[in-house]
């Protein structure tokens, strides 16, 4: 390895920088001090700090009517993903209607960059990126999410709906 | 031979060839549905149009002959127009579920759909709806929404396997392919059909939902299926391999395979795969090993035992390179004389089912009787037989089958040979036979037919090269490096220009970005 120095005389005046910066430290130090509620830090985890609606954390399959998943295992999300991180593995359904349908689908969410292209990628709104994104887990197993973390975890009270309903699509005859 | 221009291009063609195979020649893009060119002309999806000089109107190029001189052109925008609008007819009923249609990804409709910007029809009224999976036979499943009405598929029933299980029923916009009253799709190259659709109406229950199209990588090689040796490709990524299909060889398979043939790639399949070596002694229990070291423990026995007590026995289902390195190894280095062909099925060997199938299931009889012919051997396996009861041959090589399916004999075989004192079994598959054997037992893995470069010759004794499609267990030898370590000797690995390190935008294989924004599956549609 090679280490570059720099030994121009411009370097030698480091320290009126060094000041600068503590100079802004002290300032917020003090500032903070006489005036503790506009402080700008939160007391995590007791205190949590609210992102807007459209934040983009843990997917979500949503669910149709009957709650089964809406997802009809094309792949195109995983497909789309630019971290490989979705892992479908698809099932010919009983319902000639429904046809296709994943027997399991795994998201490896240390992977996910949550950008979010699974969700424009899919063609029925059967993924959504979520609100939640304090998850911690254990071990690295628990952070490769199965159909029933992503559709039916707890805090989703039964899956979330999509507006995408097939028997009406059938009805208008699309 | 008469002279055309197509697009500006001046091309020669046969006599009586018609405007679709004259750009087939010239090499210029069309799009076809019905058009398949080892079947007969229907004329019916009319999206093949081509202004022709001198025509007040567009034609279609798949049921037109090619006169002297004929100016063709179908880049024009009236041609672009009546082919925009023929589509927008297909489109009508189509219900256009290409997310969950097998084919999406090498679908004529879909590629056309996608090119003219057809997203929807523009037909106010609803879809016609109509039945949706509906089995057709043990093979096929058969979506009739998503059939274009093209008629290939009956007209390969008609021409081709000469079954005519199927047909189009009712009328107008209610016509829907099926099959005739109480019969089935069954037959043996009904796999075919699924291959020549268009579209995604007929699937292969096989692959059904398996893989999506873009997800696999295709390679051409030889079917091991039967001494008739089809040209073929197949689908793979690094999951394993996943479908077969024939390419167009017109010496040997036309543009058809057989169903059986759309089996060979399940034996390569890493979980029927041998991984590693496993030895064995007598008494004992197995012990694991990697296969280049089984190999040269096995060397050893060999190198000890006396020449006129061993014994070689091959299967046709290796390459003629391997045969002649196995082979030449026992002649000149062994100088044993004991090799033996297992014949797995001679009654049926001449059989021929007069389109493809033969009897015989190996890919290479023609090969190996011409490498035994050349080294003068003619033993019987009575003799082996005999020499197995008395005890004389004591060390058996065995270069045992692949596709075991087609060994009904297997079990009896294997318990033939354990009669011997050293058996030394290479194998590329698991087998449960193998399992139980006793006595002084090495199972070395091998390498099937899409790991390794070699020759078959088939029946009528055409020479057919293929190449390595990719490598399934690593570890795997080829019947020629377990021949050079069986001998004692090393492998060694040449330096070639086709595995020296090259940066990867240097290859020569590598698919220019030209050629990948070229919409190359439409224009191949034909000779798929
Ligand atoms: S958010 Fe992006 S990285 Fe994460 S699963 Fe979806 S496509 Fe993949
Ligand atoms: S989530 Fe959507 S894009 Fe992904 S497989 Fe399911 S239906 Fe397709
Ligand atoms: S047949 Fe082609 S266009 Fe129709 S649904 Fe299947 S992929 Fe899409
Ligand atoms: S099923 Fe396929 S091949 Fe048969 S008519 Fe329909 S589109 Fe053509
Ligand atoms: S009408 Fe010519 S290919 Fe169908």
């Amino acid at each position: 390895m090679s280490v570059m120095q720099n030994n121009s005389e411009k370097a030698k005046w480091y320290l009126p920088g060094i000041l600068g910066g503590l100079w802004i430290t002290g300032k917020h130090l003090v500032k903070n001090l006489l005036n503790r509620n506009k402080m700008m830090t939160l007391n995590y985890p007791e205190e949590k700090y609210e992102y807007s609606p459209r934040f983009k954390g843990n997917h979500v399959l949503t669910v149709k009517k009957d709650g089964s998943l809406r997802c009809t295992a094309c792949m195109l999300c995983a497909t789309n993903c630019p971290a490989e991180c979705i892992t479908i593995t698809a099932a010919e359904h009983n319902n000639p209607e429904v046809e296709k349908f994943p027997i399991s689908y795994e998201i490896d969410i240390l992977r996910c960059v949550f950008c979010g292209f699974c969700e424009e990628a899919c063609p029925v709104d059967a993924i959504r990126l979520g609100p939640e994104w304090q998850t911690p887990a254990l071990n690295g197993s628990n952070f490769i999410y199965d159909i029933n973390h992503l559709a039916f975890r707890p805090n989703l009270k039964g899956g979330i709906q999509t507006h995408v309903d097939d028997e009406e699509r059938h009805k208008q005859g699309i | 031979m008469p002279k055309c221009t197509i697009n500006g291009k001046e091309v020669e063609v046969k006599e009586g060839s018609s405007i679709i195979e004259a750009m087939q020649v010239s090499g210029d893009r069309i799009a076809h549905y019905c058009w398949h060119p080892g079947l007969s002309v229907a004329g019916v999806c009319r999206v093949c149009m081509v202004e022709i000089e001198g025509n007040p109107r567009v034609q279609i190029a798949c049921n037109t002959a090619v006169t002297e001189g004929m100016k063709i052109n179908n880049t024009s925008d009236k041609v672009k127009d009546a082919v925009k609008w023929g589509l927008d007819f297909h489109l009508i009923n189509h219900p256009l579920d290409c997310p969950i249609c097998d084919q999406a990804g090498e679908c004529g409709l879909q590629d056309q759909y996608m090119e003219y910007g057809k997203y929807d029809p523009e037909m106010a009224e609803p879809k016609q709806k109509k039945h949706k999976v509906v089995d057709l036979g043990p093979t096929i499943v058969l979506d009739s929404e998503r059939c274009i009405l093209c008629s290939r598929c009956v007209r390969f029933t008609e021409e081709v396997s000469k079954t005519n299980e199927l047909g189009i029923f009712n009328r107008g916009d209610r016509s829907e392919i099926g099959t005739h009253d109480g019969m089935k799709l069954d037959n043996n190259y009904s796999l075919n059909t699924v291959d020549i659709c268009p579209v995604g109406a007929l699937t292969s229950k096989d692959f059904r939902f398996r893989q999506r199209a873009w997800y696999l990588k295709d390679a051409e090689t030889i079917c091991n299926g039967c001494s008739t040796g089809c040209n073929v490709k197949v689908y793979f990524n690094k999951e394993g391999f996943f479908r077969v299909k024939p390419t167009f060889n017109e010496q040997v398979n036309g543009h058809w395979m057989c169903d059986e043939g759309r089996n060979v790639y399940k034996f390569v399949n890493k979980e029927h795969r041998l991984l590693k070596a496993q030895v064995k002694g007598q008494g004992s229990s197995w012990t694991e090993m990697s296969a280049g070291a089984a190999a040269k423990a096995a060397a050893e026995v060999i190198k000890a035992a006396a020449a006129d007590s061993l014994a070689l026995v091959l299967t046709a289902q290796y390459s003629v390179e391997e045969f002649e390195a196995i082979v030449t190894t026992f002649v000149k280095d062994f100088k044993s004389n004991k090799i033996y062909f297992w014949i797995n099925n001679k009654e049926a060997f001449d059989n021929f089912d007069g389109l493809l199938v033969r009897g015989d299931k190996n890919p290479n009889t023609k090969g190996l009787l011409k490498v035994l012919e050349k080294h003068g051997i003619t033993a019987t396996w009575n003799e082996l037989s005999r020499g197995l009861k008395s005890g004389a041959i004591k060390t058996v090589v065995v270069a045992a089958p692949e596709n075991q399916v087609v060994f009904p004999d297997f079990a009896d075989r294997v318990k033939e040979l354990s009669q011997a004192q050293n058996l030394i079994w290479l194998q590329s598959g698991q087998n449960e036979a193998l399992k139980k054997l006793d006595g002084n037992v090495w199972l070395i893995p091998m390498k099937t037919f899409v790991e390794k470069d070699g020759t078959f010759i088939n029946h009528s004794g055409l020479e057919q090269k293929f190449k390595k499609v990719t490598l399934v267990v690593s570890e795997a030898l080829t019947l020629t490096e377990a021949a050079l370590l069986l001998a004692g000797k090393n492998l060694n690995i040449h330096a070639t220009s086709a595995n020296e390190f090259l940066p990867l935008n240097q290859r020569l294989d590598q698919v220019a970005v030209e050629a990948r924004k070229k919409n190359e599956f439409v224009f191949k549609r034909g000779n798929l």
